[in-house]
């Protein structure tokens, strides 16, 4: 008889243990023991992802226009060594983002890997550069040359760029197509002596829960 | 022996109906401020409620003049907004038959993700930035796209004319979005885009829609009309008196969206509740009247415990709609320009209700330094503590 009443209790049992263990797991939260940080590489896409612009995308885009640039003859076979400006880009995408990171990813670029080719003026720092050349001139400060000769250079060309975007929304999903253009304006003649674009086209569909 | 199996597995169902629901514990005290009350709900409170309470501080703050905190609250939002979340699992188990809707990350009806665009549109345009303003606008109108009918699909009058009117400033054509915008106002003909206006004022009054459920269990998700005595305004600056009426209304947007795909799940576990619910009522009387006979005894105790797993499986089904709200939304979105001359000055902002009397107890004063470089923007609620530029 008791060994009769162990054959139908422990089954009982383990399915009750189970199922309170099973059952209290699931606490609603979710990954309660946290993610640990996985350091990515900027141009790989990584397991967060939307259909805007991303890190990899800024990579590839201005790792092909610093490439394209320096292969601009107006720029390899220059006179000296071109001054270059950087202008706003111009975003008409529907993705918020901060423009300049285009503009200062691809002056690294050039500045670390052009082998001094081109120039880059800071014009962003103009301020503070004015200030400093009148505290020269007043005398206030120690100058290495004549403060009274303007030495502050100008620039050969302006480098600019837009975003430009088209959206699709259906059940099927979002998908979202940027157009990143850039160009080399001549600053004496207006000239655009350089342009090249990418193109990135992403779709994705969110779960059925919030549509 | 396979009635305690039957037993032993009703009780296992039983275990995992109870365990399933979990309630946070509030380690925050209020102060009764609500941005850093929300700020505390944040932090403390469910992760998955984590962007509601970011849209209501954030509006908090914008209707405070704290522009800075609403900004850093309603870029972590839109991070959320923005993400394709194609496998999320609490998403997918806010589907599954024995989880509520809002187990899901909330992230809002698109009313709701249209307001959290259009007032980060407008800090941007705040900050000198009408491009990424107008990219906030241009996202707004994308998430009232999905809508079940197709003429109320982006639909928003106001989102249109700012990307028209920002599109003009920075150079460009934004005939197309103006023509767009005339075309679903429903307050006649809009006023031209003067892209040398320099002051922008938008406005919002009213109180917006809520959410309620409805059906038998709840699981029909449906809409409050908000309220406002308020129906146009009226703003004075200098010897200028510019009267703005409303251009958008949110009733009109939250109840026009149609049906969701995330109904017809519910309406799927609504079926399947009733079915279990109806199915465990018969086996448990049929069960009652087989198990009085002593030669079908067995068979009886069968039926009575799958009875009372149906009943079990039944009261576990969970077909309730989500109806987490952004409440503090308006009612009226609006929105006017004026040219004024660089330097102070002092703008007065009086709401009028639909006989056209001032309801003076609404009325702001703001005083705005106009910049010769950039625009200035002004934001004002009929709920506001305070208007600055």
């Amino acid at each position: 008889m008791k060994l009769n009443l162990r054959k139908q209790f422990a089954p009982i049992l383990l399915t009750i243990t189970s199922g309170l263990l099973a059952g209290c797991a699931w606490t609603g939260v979710k990954n309660p023991s946290g993610v640990p940080v996985t350091e990515m590489r900027a141009d790989e896409a990584g397991f967060v992802r939307s259909t805007g612009i991303e890190s990899q995308d800024l990579v590839s885009v201005t790792d092909k226009m610093a490439r394209s640039i320096l292969n601009t003859p107006e720029i390899a076979r220059a006179q000296g060594t071109p001054r270059i400006v950087l202008e706003p880009v111009v975003n008409e995408t529907r993705f918020p983002i901060n423009k300049d990171i285009f503009l200062t990813r691809i002056r690294t670029q050039l500045n670390t890997k052009a082998h001094n080719r081109v120039r880059f003026l800071a014009r962003e720092q103009m301020a503070a550069l004015e200030r400093e050349q009148a505290l020269k001139q007043s005398g206030q400060v120690t100058s290495s040359s004549d403060p009274n000769v303007v030495e502050f250079k100008g620039a050969d060309f302006f480098l600019t760029g837009k975003l430009q975007g088209l959206t699709t929304r259906s059940s099927a999903g979002t998908s979202d197509y940027v157009l990143y253009s850039f160009q080399l304006i001549d600053a004496r003649t207006s000239d655009i002596i350089w342009e090249d674009a990418a193109e990135i086209k992403k779709q994705g569909l969110e779960d059925a829960a919030y549509r | 022996m396979k009635l305690f199996r039957v037993i032993a597995f009703t009780l296992s169902v039983a275990t995992f109906a109870g365990c399933a629901s979990t309630k946070s514990s509030k380690t925050w005290s209020a102060t009764g401020d609500p941005v850093v009350d929300g700020r505390s709900v944040i932090s403390h409170g469910p992760p998955k409620d984590r962007v509601l309470w970011q849209y209501r501080t954030a509006l908090a703050a914008l209707r405070r003049g704290q522009y800075g905190e609403a900004k850093s609250l309603l870029d972590d939002a839109l991070l959320t907004i923005g993400g394709i979340q194609g496998k999320d699992k609490e998403a997918k188990r806010s589907r599954g038959y024995f989880s509520e809707e809002s187990r899901k990350t909330f992230r809002g009806e698109p009313y709701e993700r249209v307001m959290a665009y259009y007032y980060r549109g407008i800090l941007y345009w705040m900050d000198g930035e009408p491009d990424n303003a107008r990219a906030c606008f241009r996202s707004a109108q994308l998430q009232d796209s999905d809508t079940e009918n197709k003429d109320y699909s982006s639909d928003y009058v106001l989102l249109d004319y700012l990307d028209g009117l920002a599109t003009a400033k920075l150079a460009g054509d934004g005939s197309d979005a103006l023509k767009r915008a005339q075309a679903v106002s429903k307050a006649g003909t809009l006023p031209a885009c003067n892209a040398k206006a320099n002051a922008l004022f938008f406005l919002e009054f009213g109180t917006g829609p809520t959410k309620y459920a409805t059906g038998e269990y709840d699981e029909q998700l449906r809409f409050r009309a908000g309220q406002s005595v308020v129906r146009s305004a009226r703003i004075k600056i200098g010897d200028q008196t510019i009267s703005v009426g409303p251009c958008d209304d949110l009733n009109f947007q939250a109840t026009t969206r149609g049906g969701r795909v995330m109904d017809h799940v519910l309406a799927n576990k609504a079926v399947f509740k009733t079915t279990t619910d109806t199915l465990g009522n018969a086996a448990l009387l049929t069960g009652a009247v087989v198990a009085s006979n002593r030669n079908t005894q067995e068979a009886g105790l069968g039926l009575l415990a799958f009875g009372l797993v149906s009943k079990i499986v039944s009261a576990a089904t969970t077909p309730s709609a989500d109806t987490r709200s952004w409440n503090g939304l308006p009612q009226f979105l609006s929105f006017t320009a004026a040219e004024l001359p660089p330097g102070s000055h002092t703008a007065t902002v009086e709401f009028l209700d639909a006989r056209g009397q001032v309801l003076s107890t609404l009325t702001k004063t703001a005083n705005i330094n106009v910049a010769s470089t950039r625009d200035t923007v002004v934001f004002v609620s009929d709920q506001s503590h305070t208007s600055k530029p």
